[in-house]
């Protein structure tokens, strides 16, 4: 028994200088990963650069890593567009105390930390789209464009050995853009003299990065153009005209009408949805709004020309995928009273997207028609429509059938922009500007 | 029994030390009056996933050691020697096997200069098309601790142990190469002129273009106030070479004072790093160019006039020099009526 016992004190003792090995080995892997070899051999070898960790802050609005179809092993972090996020970042280089770095080592500066926020080019090479020097290891800030990004940090700080513990700190320095003409400046720091630093210490860096993708939470901007033509006029070559114009245009104003002056639309009649003005774009997703705007003769019955604007809902659709709904409903009640178009004169109509997704650098046509209220399509006669009868006002004409104008843009991440208005056919003959209706 | 009870309690105390000296430690909560940088950090500094990080050296673009003095607006191309720019990341971190490493996007790269004297980087970039792992480094600040860093990060992924399952990861390497940079740039001084019961004028160079090289470098220099005869607007003097000769000619601008004028004279402007105090001067002199030939007191708040024999050829002056040795001296006209 007492063999046993002794038996089991020198394995008990044996493991004890286990640990201590296993505890110092671990110790300095984990400081280093390069280190610095010309290092006297007194001095603890203080390593070129260490590890650091880099994270997001609790924020109900990081969504889960399956998020969309995401693949939860992509350590890709979901976020939303337009909300604040926090992110956080550590590393023993930031530490109060150098010690894990290097046996006897001492940290001779404050760190100095910068944030980037890069995104992808087309050939796959990553840009710098800010970088902030913050020196400080939390930072916070919004994503006002869909798409995959990747925040930096990058970090660094001056370390010495131990024979450097009584060096000035740097990162306290006095200003030297202070001190034009003061007297009695007895800095002696030579710059250029040995071409070695004060302190001899070293620059130590840290780095990590984080993928971050950001989804799309915006319906698209939406724009319908209604045109009339008359006499010989080539309705399909105008209807290809009208809609090389729209996808300039929409390009070119960001989804925003393209002018607030009516007389600018004598032409064509545009019914705008988009974000909204400059002050209401990039609200967060439970805050956004959308405005409708409309421009042109055949937003009301009596054909005068007009631009009227307003915000109107943008609406959650589908809770577990965060996307948006803007829907314009038109009617009696609404701000779109409907469109009116004048019997007997054929006309056209076409609609452009545009979608923050892709920060509106492409135009797309998007799917619309006439339809019956049973939700039969109305055809075109010919290469136009055109309606003989009219059904305008309602009480006057209940005999004949209603008819909806109808659009739907949907952007890649499910969100949509929809318009169903009321299309009257008004019983007006020629003078349609001047508001006479027959 | 004792005993044996008192070696397991040894063996299993020594044992859970030993299991928890590997596991990675959260740490103590910051200190925050001492790591103020720390506000908001919640998270370990040690990473729990495998996120490899790869040695990274900085050389000169002729592959030789970059020189520990850098001088003030030279460009250097500079090159980063590290893996992560190989066809695949390392196959093991840390004692650690990582299985079937591959990459998954390109690198993404940043380039500073950390001026440690303000602890303040400026982010290098160049609009020139460089291999991926080259950088053209201006320092447009003179330091005596400086530091040329370089942080690359890659998104990589790994096989996991569950058949068909990878995870992503990031492989960084970042590394910095540590510089003063020599001031090489004459000290930007001007002089602010007043007269006791009188009006007041002012006389500065701004460098223009900054950061010019090669030298010589070039200033304009600003006349303004009532004393320049430019109460309206300010007399601009373009193309003036920066350094010890900077003479403006009497058609050019002057200050304008009386025989009996009492002139406040104050030093304004600065260095873009340190001034020698101890060689600043400026007063009256005779003549422009060369060494100023003093008039009257050196250095003086106060310049009666009235109390000196005054030359023909009447100059306000100012010498300045920084600690690199750089030198501004600058002649102005006096016109004295």
């Amino acid at each position: 028994m007492k063999k046993f016992t002794g038996f089991l004190m020198v394995v008990a003792i044996l493991f004890s200088f286990a640990v201590m090995i296993t505890a110092e080995e671990a110790a300095d892997e984990a400081a280093s990963t390069t280190t610095d070899v010309s290092a006297s051999p007194e001095a603890a070898p203080i390593p070129d650069n260490t590890d650091m960790t880099l994270g997001m802050s609790e924020n109900k609005n990081v969504m889960p890593a399956n998020f969309r179809g995401g693949d939860p092993d992509s350590s890709l972090v979901h976020c939303l567009e337009d909300v604040y996020y926090e992110k956080q970042e550590h590393s023993l280089i930031y530490k109060e105390n150098a010690g894990e770095l290097a046996e006897g080592a001492k940290f001779e500066s404050d760190p100095n930390i910068t944030w980037d926020t890069k995104v992808k080019d087309a050939d796959g090479n990553w840009k710098t789209l800010s970088s902030a020097n913050t020196n400080m290891a939390a930072d916070g800030g919004k994503f006002f464009a869909p798409g995959e990004y990747q925040i930096g940090n990058s970090g660094a700080r001056q370390v010495g050995g131990s024979s450097g513990a009584d060096n000035e700190a740097v990162g306290e320095g006095t200003d030297p853009t202070n001190e034009a003409g003061g007297a009695g400046n007895t800095d002696t720091a030579l710059v250029g003299e040995d071409g070695k630093t004060e302190a001899d210490a070293k620059t130590v860096t840290a780095q990590q990065s984080m993928g971050v993708q950001v989804h799309d939470v915006t319906s698209p901007d939406l724009w319908v153009a209604f045109q009339e033509g008359a006499g010989t006029v080539d309705m399909a070559a105008t209807e290809q005209e009208l809609k090389g114009k729209m996808m300039e245009k929409i390009i070119s104003n960001l989804g925003r009408p393209f002018s607030t002056n009516a007389e600018d639309y004598e032409e064509a009649s545009y019914m705008f949805v988009d974000e909204g003005a400059d002050g209401e774009r990039d609200k967060e997703p439970f805050e956004k709004i959308a405005r409708l705007s409309v421009a042109g003769a055949l937003f009301n019955e009596r054909g005068a020309p007009k631009f009227e604007t307003k915000a109107i809902e943008s609406k959650t659709l589908d809770e577990e995928n965060m996307t948006r709904q803007v829907h314009v409903s038109g009617g009696e009640k609404s701000a779109l009273k409907g469109v009116f178009v004048r019997r007997n004169v054929p006309f056209i109509f076409a609609a452009m997207a545009v979608d923050n997704g892709d920060l509106r650098a492409k135009a797309g046509e998007v799917a619309c028609r006439i339809e019956k209220a049973d939700g039969t399509e109305v055809e075109k006669d010919g290469n136009s429509y055109l309606f003989r009868v009219p059904n305008f006002p309602r009480d006057s004409y209940e005999d004949q059938p209603e008819y909806f104008f109808v659009a739907k843009g949907s952007d890649k991440a499910g969100n949509l922009t929809t318009i169903r208005t009321p299309l009257y056919v008004v019983n007006t003959q020629a003078a349609f500007e001047g508001g006479r209706n027959q | 029994m004792k005993r044996i009870l008192t070696g397991l309690f040894t063996a299993v105390v020594v044992f859970s030390s030993m299991v928890s000296a590997q596991e990675p430690q959260a740490g103590a909560p910051a200190n925050l009056e001492k790591t103020p940088w720390l506000k908001g950090v919640q998270i370990s500094p040690y990473p729990v996933d495998i996120s490899p990080v790869i040695p990274l050296k900085i050389y000169s673009e002729n592959g030789e050691a970059i020189p520990a003095t850098l001088t003030e607006d030279v460009p250097l191309t500079v090159v980063a020697d590290t893996t992560i720019f190989e066809d695949a990341p390392p196959a093991e971190y840390k004692g650690q096997q990582i299985p079937n490493p591959r990459w998954e996007e390109n690198p993404a790269i940043s380039w500073f200069f950390i001026d440690w004297e303000k602890n303040k980087n400026y982010m290098a970039s160049v609009s020139e098309p460089l291999a991926a792992n080259q950088m053209v480094i201006i320092p447009t600040t003179p330091t005596g601790k400086g530091a040329i860093t370089c942080h690359i990060a890659r998104r990589m992924r790994y096989d996991l142990p569950e058949p068909g399952r990878s995870k992503g990861t990031f492989a960084n390497s970042s590394g910095a190469k540590d510089v003063r940079v020599l001031d090489i740039t004459p000290p930007l001084c001007g002089l602010e002129i007043s007269v006791e019961n009188g009006g007041s004028g002012a006389c500065w160079p701004v460098e223009n273009p900054p950061d010019k090289y090669p030298l010589p470098k070039q200033a304009d220099i600003y006349l303004s106030g009532p004393l320049f005869n430019a109460q309206e607007q300010d007399i601009l003097l373009q193309g003036i070479e920066l350094g010890n000769n900077m003479v403006v000619a009497a058609d050019q601008g002057a200050l304008h004072v009386s025989a009996n004028d009492k002139l406040l004279v104050k030093v304004i402007g600065s260095d873009n790093y340190k001034l020698d105090n101890s060689k600043l001067k400026f007063g009256l002199c005779n003549g422009a160019g060369g060494e100023p030939a003093p008039v009257g007191p050196v250095n003086a708040d106060m310049i009666d006039l009235s109390k000196l024999k005054l030359p023909e050829a009447l100059h306000l002056y100012l010498d300045a020099t920084d600690v690199a040795g750089n030198r501004q001296v600058m002649f102005i006209p006096v016109i004295v009526k």
